[in-house]
């Protein structure tokens, strides 16, 4: 997993490459979102429009960055979940529990 | 049930060789014809039986193998995830969709395997538990038409 990070206030989107998958990203993905609460923002998009893979360890990672956002008062939107991953989440039904945007200035106007 | 060509590929149990394990999934499913989706819904059960195996069934005990057996013909595709632990009750597993559920990190991979293959089995075996994943191969006519429709 690739992880990019962009500020726009105090919003970070974080554009996110690759598989997020066991032994491939999912503790990454822990960490970076971890290093921007500490940070001190207070919303962060996790855009996953180019990201081709993901496990269920995965989707617990995406899982545990939501309770660690949760937990420092923050929130956690994701932007453009496509294909596979789209279809994991809506199995999963975590789908629900996400904000959910096509458009990042709209997923960004949120704040 | 049989298939009557046999891949086994036996290691420790530490992660690193997942994606080992999905390649030659992936490989296996180019053999016996299936489609890109067919190919991504098998990996991915199989991916998740593999590491169930390390984590739960072997808890990353890595002097404890994982055997992984493909079997394939026409008709199947059959793959035995083996490890050396102690069982487990399928039964017992918590819905990780319940609102009581939903927030754990957790307890997601039973859900995807029952997703994309045709049938699971657990079987208890004297030394750890084998679970089979049941994907069937669709016939030649029913590919000419999915390809026709496509």
């Amino acid at each position: 997993m690739r992880a990019r990070v962009r500020n726009v206030g105090r919003t970070a989107v974080l554009k996110l490459s690759g598989k997020i998958a066991v032994g491939s990203g999912e503790q990454a993905l822990e960490d970076v979102v971890a290093g921007l609460l500490e940070g001190g923002v207070s919303r962060i998009v996790l855009d996953l429009e180019r990201v081709s893979y993901m496990d269920s360890s995965g989707l617990g990672s995406l899982v545990a960055a939501r309770r660690a956002a949760s937990e420092m008062g923050a929130e956690l939107a994701l932007l453009r979940p496509g294909g596979k991953v789209l279809d994991l989440l809506q199995l999963s039904g975590l789908l629900q529990m996400f904000p959910i945007y096509d458009d990042e200035s709209k997923a960004v106007a949120q704040e | 049930m049989t298939a009557s060509n046999r891949v086994e590929l036996v290691f420790p149990s530490e992660f690193r060789h997942v994606d080992l394990v999905h390649s030659v999934c992936d490989r296996v499913s180019a053999v016996v014809g299936f489609d890109q989706d067919q190919t991504t819904n098998l990996g991915l059960a199989v991916r998740e039986a593999t590491i169930n195996a390390i984590k739960h069934g072997n808890r990353m005990n890595a002097r404890k193998k994982v055997s992984v057996l493909f079997q394939f013909d026409k008709r199947d595709v059959i793959v035995s995830v083996q490890d050396q632990g102690h069982g487990f009750d399928p039964s017992t597993m918590r819905d990780p969709t319940l609102p009581e559920n939903i927030d754990r990190p957790n307890g997601r991979g039973f859900l995807l395997m029952r997703a994309f293959v045709d049938r699971i089995e657990v079987e208890p075996v004297r030394r750890g538990t084998v679970v089979r994943l049941i994907k069937r191969v669709p016939d030649a006519a029913t590919r000419r038409g999915r390809r026709g429709r496509s």
